[in-house]
């Protein structure tokens, strides 16, 4: 198969461009160096390559920017072994995808077949190689240690890691088992499972083991019976032995007890607390007596406080008049408060009074008015503050109007005479302008020069019935390309369509020879061949017998000599023959293909002869001889279109000069019309400088006439402004005649009253000042008066026998009040002590009553028994002490009784046999402890038999364990099948690899040689195969004809090694089952000039068997291609 | 009158999957036997039918084991406090159903036996027969006892029918004699996987294993209801067990890069989920490139993010080859080895090697028959691998 054209007609940000791979010349490889820049798209053309080829991916595509990805368009011309040159094209539809050029579904077999049924990753595989793939797949060839096997098959398939894929798979499988391995999966997995297997089984109930823990339930059963038998007769004897001791040790208390009872009072049994409740009783008379000492003595101290301490019948009427006096003011201040300073006050105000009156007098002598009241001088505030304000606004007013006059003074004497006034231009500016647009015309006069210069240099290397030809018409441009792209393609097609026929010629004759050569070989003899020998060795025998001559004999030696060669050769000759038998192969094959390559050439030297007619009528509609070559088409195409455009240009610049000289004239004229009404006259001179004078002066002479005109509106707007400032001046004046009219100021002009105006003020404060301490005087007067004659009512009330009329008041006052608050106080001792008496007095009666009620209950507690003679506190311990014995011995009796109740008659009898016994509490309490200990004993048993039953059933089933053990012999068995899978998958390989070497050497060693010392000479000159024990292995050979294995090469040489491989592959694969384009990407990037040379030329040599395309970015590259290779086709990457 | 009918409890037999080593699965399934049976009791209950059938093989284990005994009396117990009697019969691995040995089972617990083979519930008779060898190899249906007259009847068997794959031959029984007994209703056990039959008015059910062990009783997780009305009893089946198995193909050939076959894996693995069960899914993947180890990676981490599904196995093989398409040269290469003599030898005795070292129940996994499978295996799992290398 090859790629003719690859066309990317809506695929990743291409829109209807193309790739064009040029079949080569005669000879040449078939190599096409696509050059494009970073960026440039060359991943997107191998992938719409592949997608073209195997149809889209599923899932998001991520090419589908530009356009959707159902509007993805790619298509190629392919040339398919048995169809030809077919053109395809390929969208993202999930079937019947592959279109033809109608966009016709086509059945996919045609390129599956074409393509030997690769899938896309297998064909990337073995038909791709990049830098990276290059860099990694030499670094990864360096595990298979030489390998022969391992390495052909990198060179056939792309694939590189077959060591470290069946290292992998060696190792997985010894990760599983390994013999003699203790952390294997294998190993560890059993060891768990036995561990699960103990645990399972020591947990299980069988049927025996539950029998088992039940029969040990009962018999520990009965043993804790047994035991606590035993246990409970101790207790009781025990028990017994205790109470029989009692028995005894009570009745040796009681006969004392009785006896001592007989030296106390008869009587019952005091209740309980009774004791106690005498002693409180004789507390309480003790102290009710006591209390009602005390409350006599009280009440005789309160009645003397009484009579020392009488009421005073004058109190109330004092303290009225002094509630009257307190509630007399002054300033807002009670009077009393300042009884004692009032009188000095009033006189120290009498004396300000004084002086305020001199400072107003003062201040009238001032204003020149000495007699004039007070009052009519002091002005309200207001007054003076309108007074103020009006002599201010007079003053200011006289000066504005004084300023005002001065301005309109200095204004006129600034304001000169007026100027002339400007005429207007307008219609001369417009003429003037219309002139100046055409006043200059050389650049359309440089302009036609410049024409004329170009159509003489354009018509220069053309004859002279150019114009002719123009004016008939040429052929398109597209036209004239599309000719030419033929002819060269045909050109190329015709050289490799004859380079083919002599390859497939060269083919042919080869494999004729290797035919002959075959047929030649002695052992190459078939069957027929033994059977002839035979028929002419029997025919001779038979002649040999009739004749029996030498010459016969002779004959008849040769031919069995010849039949048994024959057969001899037929027997070991098996091998020559399959050769000969391949070798025939060959030979049709090879008539095939020459045939087809004549075919081929025919074909194209037809459409040969087509084309040059119609090159032949190009070249004569453009001017050149009917032989000219397409390749001159273009050029003359251009020169003839150049030469009608200058000529056009040439017409142009004369039309637009005679234009413009028209124009010129008219707006001279105009100019001149516009000119003569300010006076201008074309006779004086150059009109237009005149014109341009007189518009340039106009600016100016107007704007001195808007400046005179704006001086004359600025004099009369302060004349105005003066004139008001009078009016303004005259309205003050007569306001402040108004203000002062009531005053009596003997000058009354503006200034006077400016001088007055201070001394006005100092009498409206002083005036002022005056009247408030005349009213506050008045006051503090009455005030005086008043506390006088209160005190003067006073002295009457308390029959005071001094003058009214020396009687100081404030003195009296004091005397009043101390002797009403004398008598307050003996209020308050007198009721206090009221108080006090009545207290004592109820405190007596009540502890009289209580005294009663003691005696009372005191005789009640002693009531039924003897002892009358005694004191109470004396009697009721002695009967206390009574009833303390009397109790002791019924406890006692009570003691013996229980201690018998509780215990076996039969038991507590022997015991008491035993009384008095010492050793006895000891033998019962040894004996106790050890039926406790027996019993104890029996009890744990019991409990731990019957836990182990419960244990047994209760305990965990180990259903976790059960369902470990079943995962884990899952994963066994399948850890089991893969790691025989991977065992046996490494076994086949290894197998299958050796086979691969032994098939394959021969016919792609001497490839790898070849390329592999290309690339690496001078330091490598071959390679060679050496046999160990493990297998075949590939080594280097270098000029000094040492071996170096392959594990132990360079990197770098390990690479190239790797392309030579992957080189051979190819041939390989090309020879059969056919050659398939190869994508190489930039793989030279990181080669040295040398080794990229070396490099180029295997692409050559991939060329040579089939098609390769070169990507690269890099400009040297595409350089050093077409200096190494024959007829490359370099192309470059559609913008 | 409705009956739930069941079989092949095999109380404590443990599910055997790989599955189960994620810790949550495994610890919710470790009695999942169990779980299943007390669920099946749930259900009885919570329906309130006339009686719960159950046709045999109800233990698993060849060691009898008295507490898994003590487990199916309490619950049977439980139901029969609600007002469910049991009906039940002995199948070849319940020994621990020898009431002789172990005592009775408790009221309205009834095992049905060659000395008591029928018993009447509700105007029902039900007949079984149980016996005491594992394996019998002839008819038990001569020796059921004839049809009660008047009344229906309903049969236990454990029996293998006519025979069924995968199954030893147990007591077996031809369907059509089985059919023509007389009885309304047959009860069926020890076929794992369910299945009804109907002849005229006589219905047979196979109820399967309510709680699938493993992938090859995928179709069981089921109980049968049963409605014996006065016509042509009716069946429902009702889903059971926690855990199913399901298979599920995916190709992945068309995929264009990881991403794509991480969808196609999680769109996969999603379609098998199961609400309110977990599943235990067989992924056989078809790829060029994607070997089982990596498909097994990818699968886990996908399966980190999906709730209820666990991975059981995997397998990826290569798609077939185009039509005329050239054979790779080392799988040509392999597959002509395969066919020397020297290799098969050398590969039977790897083989064995590796089987002896197994623990014993497991070494049928590598039998000498398994050769042709575990070879076919290997070439493709070195195709794979060696494509998978750049993926990895």
């Amino acid at each position: 198969m090859r790629l003719n054209r690859l066309d990317l007609i809506r695929y990743g940000r291409f829109k209807d461009a193309n790739l064009t791979f040029p079949k080569p010349a005669d000879g040449a490889p078939d190599v096409t160096v696509i050059f494009g820049p970073n960026e440039a798209g060359k991943s997107t053309t191998f992938n719409g390559f592949l997608e073209l080829l195997f149809g889209f991916k599923s899932g998001a595509h991520p090419y589908a920017f530009r356009f959707e990805r159902s509007d993805l368009l790619v298509g190629a011309e392919l040339e398919l072994p048995g169809h030809g040159p077919m053109v395809v094209r390929r969208n993202s539809k999930r079937s019947q995808s592959l279109l033809d050029a109608q966009d016709r579904p086509i059945n996919e077999a045609i390129l599956s077949s074409a393509l030997h049924g690769l899938t896309r990753d297998t064909y990337e595989e073995r038909f791709s190689l990049n830098e990276k793939g290059l860099r990694e797949g030499g670094e990864r060839i360096a595990g298979a240690q030489g390998d022969l096997g391992q390495l052909l098959h990198a060179g056939l398939s792309g694939l590189t890691g077959m060591a470290q894929t069946l290292d992998a798979l060696a190792e997985r499988a010894d990760a599983f088992h390994k013999k003699r391995g203790r952390a294997t999966v294998l190993k560890t997995g059993s060891d768990r499972l036995k561990e699960i297997g103990r645990a399972l089984r020591a947990d299980r109930l069988t049927i025996e083991r539950e029998r088992g823990l039940s029969h040990d339930c009962d018999r520990a059963g009965a043993a804790f019976e047994q035991a606590d038998a035993a246990l409970r007769q101790t207790h009781q004897r025990q028990a017994a032995s205790i109470a029989a001791e009692l028995w005894c040790d009570r009745t040796a208390v009681i006969g004392p007890l009785t006896e001592a009872l007989g030296a106390f009072p008869d009587g019952p049994d005091l209740p309980p607390g009774t004791a106690e409740h005498v002693a409180g009783l004789v507390e309480k008379i003790a102290a009710q007596t006591a209390r009602i000492a005390e409350a006599v003595e009280q009440i005789a101290k309160q009645d003397q406080i009484i009579t020392d301490n009488p009421l005073d019948t004058l109190a109330q009427p004092l303290a009225a008049e002094l509630q009257r006096l307190d509630q007399l003011t002054i300033d807002g201040a009670p009077l009393m408060d300042r009884a004692s300073t009032a009188r000095a006050d009033l006189v120290r105000r009498l004396e300000d009074r004084k002086k305020i009156q001199g400072q107003i007098d003062d201040v009238l002598r001032h204003l020149q008015v000495p007699d004039a009241p007070a009052s009519t001088v002091a002005l309200e505030a207001s007054a003076l503050e309108d007074l103020t304000r009006a002599v201010q606004d007079s003053v200011s007013a006289c000066l504005c109007a004084d300023a005002a006059q001065e301005a309109v003074a200095a204004a006129r004497a600034q304001q000169g005479e007026a100027p002339a006034e400007p005429q207007d231009l307008a219609a001369l500016r417009d003429a003037f302008d219309l002139w100046k647009a055409v006043a200059d015309g050389s650049a359309l006069e440089a302009e036609q020069a410049q024409a004329m210069a170009r159509l003489t240099k354009a018509t220069a290397g053309l004859s002279g019935s150019w114009r002719d030809l123009i004016e008939a018409g040429l052929p398109p441009r597209e036209a004239l390309d599309e000719v030419a792209r033929e002819w060269a393609e045909l050109k190329a097609d015709l050289a490799s369509s004859r380079k083919d026929l002599e390859v497939r010629a060269a083919e042919l004759a080869e494999a004729r020879a290797e035919l002959a050569a075959q047929e030649a070989a002695p052992d190459a003899v078939d069957i027929a061949m033994t059977e002839q020998t035979r028929r002419l060795r029997d025919s001779v025998w038979q002649q040999h017998r009739t004749d029996l001559s030498p010459e016969t004999a002779d004959q008849f030696e040769a031919a069995m000599y010849a039949d048994d060669g024959t057969r001899a050769h037929y027997l070991t000759g098996a091998e020559a023959r399959q050769r000969r038998g391949a070798a025939q192969t060959q030979v049709r094959i090879a008539e095939t293909r020459y045939d087809r390559a004549q075919t081929r050439l025919d074909e194209v030297s037809a459409q040969h002869e087509r084309l040059s007619e119609r090159c032949s009528k190009s070249a004569m509609a453009l001017g050149l001889d009917a032989d000219a070559p397409p390749s001159a088409f273009v050029a003359r195409h251009q020169a003839l279109i150049v030469a009608a455009g200058a000529f056009a240009e040439l017409i142009n610049a004369n039309n637009a000069l005679q234009t413009f000289l028209t124009h010129q004239k008219a707006a001279r004229e105009a100019l001149a019309e516009a000119a003569r009404p300010v006076g201008l006259d074309p006779a004086r001179g150059d009109l237009p400088a005149q014109v341009h004078r007189v518009l340039t002066l106009e600016d100016s002479d107007r704007r001195a006439w808007v400046k005179w005109q704006e001086g004359e509106d600025a004099l009369a707007e302060l004349v105005m402004k003066s004139e008001q400032g009078h009016r303004l001046s005259e309205e003050a004046q007569g306001e402040l005649a108004r203000l002062t009219a009531a005053l009596p100021l003997p000058d009354g002009s503006l200034e006077g009253l400016r001088a007055a105006l201070p001394h006005l003020r100092r009498v409206q404060q002083l005036y002022g000042e005056h009247q408030k301490l005349s009213v506050r005087i008045e006051a503090l007067q009455q005030a005086i008066d008043a506390l006088t004659e209160g005190a003067k009512r006073l002295a009457r009330s308390m029959d005071d026998l001094t003058d009214e009329a020396d009687v100081d008041p404030v003195h009296v006052i004091d005397r009043a009040r101390a002797r009403v608050m004398r008598a307050a106080r003996a209020d308050e001792k007198r009721a206090e002590a009221l108080e006090r008496r009545d207290a004592a007095d109820k405190s007596k009666r009540d502890a009289e009553a209580e005294l009663r009620t003691a005696n009372g209950d005191l005789d009640t507690c002693f009531e039924g028994q003897a002892g009358q003679g005694l004191g109470p506190r004396d009697r009721i311990t002695k009967l206390v002490e009574r009833d303390r014995l009397r109790a002791e011995k019924a406890t006692a009796e009570r003691d013996r009784q229980t201690a018998r109740a509780g215990v076996a008659p039969d038991f507590f009898a022997e015991e008491l046999a035993r009384m008095p016994d010492a050793t006895r509490a000891g033998e019962l309490e040894q004996a106790l402890k050890d039926a406790q200990e027996t019993r104890d004993a029996a009890r744990d048993g019991q409990r731990e038999a019957e836990r182990l039953y419960r244990e047994a059933f209760a305990a965990t089933d180990h259903s976790d364990l059960a369902t470990e053990q079943a995962t884990l012999m899952e994963e066994l068995r399948t850890g089991a099948r893969q790691a025989a899978v991977a065992r046996l998958g490494v076994l086949a390989a290894r197998g299958a690899l050796r086979r691969l070497a032994a098939e394959r050497r021969s016919g792609m060693l001497r490839d790898v040689e070849t390329a592999f010392v290309s690339m690496t000479t001078p330091a490598w000159t071959g390679v060679d195969v050496w046999s160990q024990a493990e297998g075949e292995k590939l080594v280097g050979l270098q000029p000094d004809g040492s071996t170096v294995p392959v594990d132990q090469m360079s990197t770098g040489t390990m690479g190239q090694l790797y392309f030579a491989l992957r080189l051979a592959g190819y041939r390989s694969f090309a020879r059969e089952p056919g050659p398939l384009p190869m994508i190489l990407d930039d793989i030279m990037e990181t080669f040295d000039d040398t080794r990229a040379r070396a490099a180029l030329q295997l692409c050559a040599e991939i060329g040579a068997n089939g098609q390769a395309i070169l990507f690269t970015h890099h400009a040297h590259l595409v350089e050093l291609a077409r200096a190494c290779i024959k007829g490359v086709t370099v192309v470059n990457m559609p913008r | 009158m409705r009956l739930l009918v069941s079989a092949d409890i095999h109380l404590g037999s443990p599910i055997r999957s790989v599955a189960l080593r994620n810790p949550d699965l495994g610890d919710r399934l470790k009695q999942a036997s169990r779980d299943s049976f007390a669920e099946i009791v749930d259900l009885a209950i919570l329906e309130q039918v006339e009686a719960l059938v159950l046709a045999g093989d109800i233990f698993d284990n060849g060691y009898p084991d008295l507490k898994t005994r003590a487990f199916l009396i309490t619950q049977l117990a439980r139901a029969a406090e609600a007002g469910v009697p049991t009906v039940l019969i002995r199948g070849n691995h319940d020994a621990l159903l020898d009431h002789r040995a172990q005592g009775d089972l408790g009221p309205d617990i009834h095992l049905l036996h060659k000395a008591a083979p029928t018993v009447e519930i509700d105007g029902i008779a039900f007949h079984g027969l149980s016996f005491d060898a594992a394996h019998v190899a002839k008819s038990f249906l001569p020796e059921y006892p004839r049809p009660v007259p008047g009344k229906r009847n309903v049969g236990l068997m454990h029996s293998s029918l006519d025979g069924a794959p995968g199954h030893d031959p147990y007591a077996p029984c031809a369907e059509r004699d089985l059919m023509a007994h007389g009885f309304d209703l047959w009860c069926l056990g020890h076929i794992h996987a369910p299945f009804e039959r109907r002849d005229g008015p006589v219905l047979a059910v196979m109820p399967g294993i309510p709680q699938p062990r493993h992938f090859g009783e995928r179709s069981g997780g089921t109980v049968t209801l049963v409605t014996l009305g006065e016509g042509v009893p009716e069946f429902e089946r009702r889903a059971i067990g926690h855990l199913g198995f399901c298979d599920c193909a995916l190709d992945l050939s068309a995929c264009s890069d990881q991403q794509e076959v991480l969808r196609r894996l999680r769109e996969a693995l999603m379609s098998v989920q199961q609400p309110g069960r977990d599943r235990a899914v067989r992924l056989r993947v078809t790829s060029d490139r994607y070997d089982t180890t990596l498909v097994t990676e990818l699968a886990q981490e996908i399966l980190e993010g999906i709730d209820g599904v666990f991975l059981d196995k995997v397998k990826s093989t290569p798609p077939p080859l185009n039509p005329g398409a050239v054979a790779d040269d080392l799988v040509r290469l392999m597959q002509d080895e395969l066919r020397e003599d020297g290799f098969r030898q050398a590969a039977l005795q790897q083989l064995e090697d590796l089987r002896l070292a197994l623990p014993s129940d497991i070494m049928d996994a590598l039998d000498e028959g398994e050769l042709d499978a575990l070879l076919a295996d290997a070439i493709a799992e070195v195709s794979l691998s060696l494509h998978a290398g750049g993926l990895k």
